[in-house]
């Protein structure tokens, strides 16, 4: 019993970056219909902005995530003007390709900055407030600092999107066009805001779990790979452009993960997600959570 | 008639450039027709059917390794191997068109990346099978006999790009005559509007499943020349790498349009040979050439090309 | 159009009939020895240690001089760990450079590819990093044409298992290992001989590498409470195990797999990977004296310890060169020859005292690896 608590925390905590990275997949598929190939890179670049911030320009932890937050914010805007903006007159499918395009090119372009060798952020916990008072024993249940924080700020941030999409004009914006564009844009909704916003989110969130991961793994120019497959796995067992659905079906994820590590097999672990997958895309493709409604 | 001139003048310089040219260079040109292979079956189901894939490397993969696993297992040769890896690979075409029946754009494209990843997998740690991450030798592929009597030793590099050059003939050949058949023109009629087609009584089942099966036939055609050619198979050069390669060769030169594919291989094939020690940036600059392509000509520098010419 | 541009192929198809006998080499022009190893990709971090070896090696054998009284010119070739790439990089270092011997390369599987071509071409190539039992058991015995000049993955495995048994007294072990055929094949050589000396296999665990999140499995290991734990796989990943590990409570002996015996390993693990054990086949403090003098001349020129990886490019380029200036001129098959048999008084830098380049039929040199153990954060032998 005492391991199986501690299994699942491990998954809550796994399932904790799985969520942050899949909302910001799958708000930029449901408000923008863009599937965004290129999201697992987000983290990355997330990853590595943290360990510049901290081991590089020497900032304490709070100007760190600022650091890295306004790296997002850079990256968001520019994966919106490639991504976004120039496909308007274009088929619907010409933003895969470019995703994709895009994903391979800021992998090689990681590698040929960065180096292949992993590298790993070195956050010391003991010098951050409040964070180095929290207790790391829970009973049987024992969570390092470093993988506390994941959890604790998954749950923060996305209270603060659930609070900003549903009390900001921004966020009625935001929801607007994820129900009808073009209703939206007649009442007033500023696209190209919208869109520039959306954007941003999905990078911030995707970054942020790349810093904080980078202090319990590593952060390497393809580790995004992986990341990217396991959010879409996340948002198709979500529904694709479904948040809350997303939250939940990463966390359902981590701690599957967890437990299939623990009590079948490590090595399958990664395949439990794909079979997920598969099936629900076979039988259920409007997600675990969605409604049955056609989208193409 | 003229198509049918310039390709037999082509092949027939292709055919005569290995007296001229190095070993070296000759296999390089045997790779560049590997690409062109792969370039032309991405092109039947993405450019002309419209449905994506991500997993050209897998059936490229797949044909390599039935060939590697037939060698080992049955001892057979190369005659058996090509019909043998077309169908294999063509059969594993017809598993993953199956998902492209219900799913559009995206959902498929995220199943191909996820076929593509799963079929790495299998191939680099079902080692007792495939041999694993260190893959499987193959013997040079002995010569070529015909009631008793040696046409080509396939040893030597020479008549195996021989033979691979006819190969390249033989599977354009097919393509060509397949997207000017009415099967052709019902994958156009899918990609350009799927609810017109179905409603005017095309059957859109067998339309998107026999471009699935020939794209990944043809790739995996490659796959088992490709195999004979490096006398064994490794996973690490059948990675989502090669699809992303093969998708940016297609949509460089032109989806859609017959020649577009094969000057995109022929370009961006050669291209990591030409630029020397900036040879690491080659993905890099596919990733960026894709982004660009897309977003400035979408339809591909062969298709703006003949846009011009009909304005 | 088609008659300019059939006139234009017919001019660039001359001009490469006319190239070689241009560039044909003149006695006194420089000779050029051939190398290839990933130089991008993820193995370049491997691939350029062993280049910096290797250079180190035209760089000593220059300053003595060159060979055969010419100056000697390094060319190399990035294979991107990718068997096609190698093979064309082998015919275009043969044909272009004319290289009488090769030295590469780090991944097996492009070592094997290649070395089919180039044995055909009668050029024989010694190991760039590839320590795969499979790529010297594909030789013909007796007649190999890839020489590794140290032992394979194998006997590292063997010496392991007898020091985690022997030296270090733990005889509860667990297995870790990826799915690589690396890690497999030495995960299965452990198990067999810790079985075999007296020890006992507590649990067998596999990863895909690249995996991040090892917590529950070793969560599940420290409840079998095992005394020591073997990890076989890349560098990054095992850093990753020994990093969570420590946090998941687990205080035993680890002992890795040869590609762990890295600088960056340690940087990694950090704290984590005191005590840790890897077996070496190369260390700076040697007591082999031919190979500490390299140490001395390697630090010196290049202000940094010399490791594994460089010290084994370092092996492969002197043993290619050495063979040349016995033979006497750049002909593949007498260097080759030269290999096979009369390199057995040559002392290499790696291995224990008196270690030298005796090739075994199969193209293999056998000397007993080092365990090298981490202590304040730098591998050491003497421990």
């Amino acid at each position: 019993m005492d391991l199986f608590l501690q299994y699942m925390a491990n998954g809550v905590v796994i399932g904790s970056t799985y969520v942050l990275v899949a909302v910001g997949l799958t708000l930029i598929f449901g408000i923008l219909g863009v599937v965004n190939f290129a999201h697992g890179e987000f983290y990355m670049i997330g990853g590595y902005a943290g360990i510049v911030a901290i081991t590089v320009l020497k900032l304490p932890v709070l100007p760190a995530i600022a650091f890295v937050l306004l790296v997002a914010a850079v990256v968001g805007i520019a994966a919106e003007a490639i991504l976004h903006k120039p496909m308007k007159n274009h088929d619907a499918t010409s933003s895969i390709i470019s995703s994709f395009g895009l994903a391979v090119a800021l992998q090689n372009a990681a590698l040929v900055v960065m180096g292949p060798q992993p590298q790993r952020l070195n956050l010391d916990v003991s010098k951050i407030p409040v964070l180095s008072s929290l207790p790391t024993d829970f009973g049987p249940v024992f969570l390092p600092q470093q993988r506390l924080l994941i959890p604790i700020a998954t749950v923060l941030l996305i209270a603060i999107l659930y609070v900003v999409l549903r009390y900001t004009w921004t966020g009625r914006g935001l929801r607007a066009m994820a129900q009808h564009a073009t209703v939206a844009r007649l009442c007033g909704v500023r696209v190209e805001r919208v869109a520039i916003v959306t954007f941003i989110t999905g990078a911030a969130l995707a970054g942020t779990a790349g810093m904080l991961m980078s202090s319990v793994f590593f952060v390497y120019p393809i580790v995004g790979n992986m990341i990217a497959l396991k959010a879409f796995t996340v948002v198709i067992l979500g529904g694709m452009g479904n948040v809350a659905g997303a939250a939940v079906a990463g966390l359902l994820l981590g701690i599957t993960e967890s437990l299939t590590s623990a009590y079948i097999s490590n090595a399958m672990r990664d395949v439990v997600g794909f079979v997920f997958v598969i099936l629900v895309l076979l039988f259920r493709p409007q997600g675990l959570f969605g409604k049955a409604v056609e989208r193409s | 008639m003229r198509v049918y001139l310039i390709a037999l003048l082509a092949f027939a310089g292709l055919a005569v450039a290995p007296f001229g040219i190095g070993g070296y260079e000759t296999n390089v040109l045997m790779m560049v027709l590997f690409f062109v292979i792969l370039a032309v079956g991405l092109d039947l189901v993405t450019g002309y059917c419209g449905q994506f894939s991500f997993a050209t490397g897998a059936f490229y993969g797949i044909g390599a390794y039935t060939a590697a696993i037939m060698t080992r297992d049955f001892n057979t040769t190369i005659w058996v191997h090509l019909p043998a890896g077309a169908i294999v690979a063509g059969l594993f075409g017809l598993l993953l068109g199956i998902p492209a029946l219900r799913l559009k754009g995206h959902f498929l494209a995220i199943v191909t990346i996820a076929f593509q990843t799963i079929v790495y997998l299998v191939i680099s740690q079902w080692t007792s099978f495939t041999g694993g991450q260190v893959g499987l030798p193959m013997p040079n592929a002995g010569p070529v006999t015909v009631f008793g009597v040696t046409l080509f030793e396939f040893g030597s590099l020479r008549s195996y790009y021989w033979l691979t050059l006819a190969m390249t003939a033989l599977t354009l050949l097919i393509s060509w005559r397949l997207v000017n058949s009415r099967l052709g023109r019902e994958w156009v009629a899918i990609r350009d509007d799927e609810t017109l087609a179905s409603a005017v009584g095309l059957d859109t089942t067998r339309g998107k499943l026999t471009a699935f099966v020939a794209y990944a036939a043809l790739a995996g055609v490659a796959g088992v020349l490709t195999a004979h050619s490096l006398r064994g198979v490794t996973p690490d050069d059948y990675t989502i790498w090669i699809s992303a390669t093969v998708v940016a060769m297609m949509v460089v030169g032109g989806r859609g349009t017959f020649i577009g594919p094969i000057l995109g291989a022929v370009f961006l094939a050669i291209l990591p040979e030409l630029l020397g020690k900036f040879a690491e940036y080659k993905m890099l600059i596919y990733g960026v050439l894709l982004v660009l392509v897309v977003t400035l000509m979408p339809e591909g520098v062969v298709g703006r090309l003949r846009a011009r010419a009909a304005r | 159009m088609t008659q300019f541009s059939r006139r234009h192929m017919l001019a660039v198809m001359g001009a490469s009939v006319a190239a070689p006998s241009v560039l044909r080499a003149q006695s006194s022009d420089p000779i050029r020895l051939g190398g290839m190893l990933p130089l991008s990709g993820p193995a370049s971090i491997e691939g350029r240690q062993i280049l910096s070896g290797v250079q180190f090696a035209i760089e000593e054998a220059n300053a003595k001089g060159g060979v055969l009284g010419r100056r000697i010119e390094l060319v190399m070739e990035d294979d991107e760990s990718n068997s096609t790439k190698g093979v064309t990089a082998v015919r275009r270092l043969i044909e272009r450079e004319k290289s009488p011997f090769i030295v590469g390369t780090y991944a097996s599987a492009v070592a094997i590819a290649a070395s089919k071509i180039a044995a055909e071409y009668k050029v024989a190539m010694l190991s760039g990093g590839s320590t795969a039992a499979g790529a010297t058991d594909q030789n013909t015995p007796g007649d190999p044409w890839f020489f590794r000049s140290w032992p394979d993955s194998n006997a590292q495995g063997d010496d392991t298992a007898r020091a985690i048994v022997e030296k270090f007294k733990k005889t509860r072990v667990a297995i870790i290992h990826d799915n690589t055929n690396y890690g497999v094949t030495l995960a299965a050589q452990v198990t067999r001989v810790v079985s075999g000396v007296g020890g006992t296999i507590l649990s067998t665990d596999s990863y895909n590498a690249g995996e991040q999140d090892f917590s529950s499995m070793l969560t599940k290991l420290r409840s079998l409470r095992p005394e020591a734990v073997y990890i076989g796989g890349w560098a990054g990943d095992g850093a990753n195990i020994v990093r969570q590990a420590v946090e998941a409570g687990i205080r035993t002996q680890f002992v890795g797999s040869g590609s762990m015996n890295s600088d960056d390993f340690i940087r990694l693990a950090g704290p984590a990977s005191e005590g840790f054990a890897v077996a070496s086949l190369y260390e700076p403090s040697t007591p082999n004296p031919v190979g500490k003098a390299f140490g001395e001349r390697f630090r010196a020129r290049h202000n940094l310890d010399a490791n594994t990886l460089s010290a084994l490019g370092f092996e492969s380029m002197t043993i290619g060169i050495e063979a040349l200036r016995r033979v006497g001129k750049p002909d593949g098959l007498e260097i080759q020859k030269m290999l096979k048999g009369g390199m057995k008084d040559f002392q290499l830098v790696q291995g224990p005292a008196g270690t030298t380049a005796a090739f075994n039929a199969k193209g293999s040199v056998d000397f007993p690896n080092f365990i090298a153990v981490v202590k304040d954060g730098k591998r050491r032998l003497d421990v």
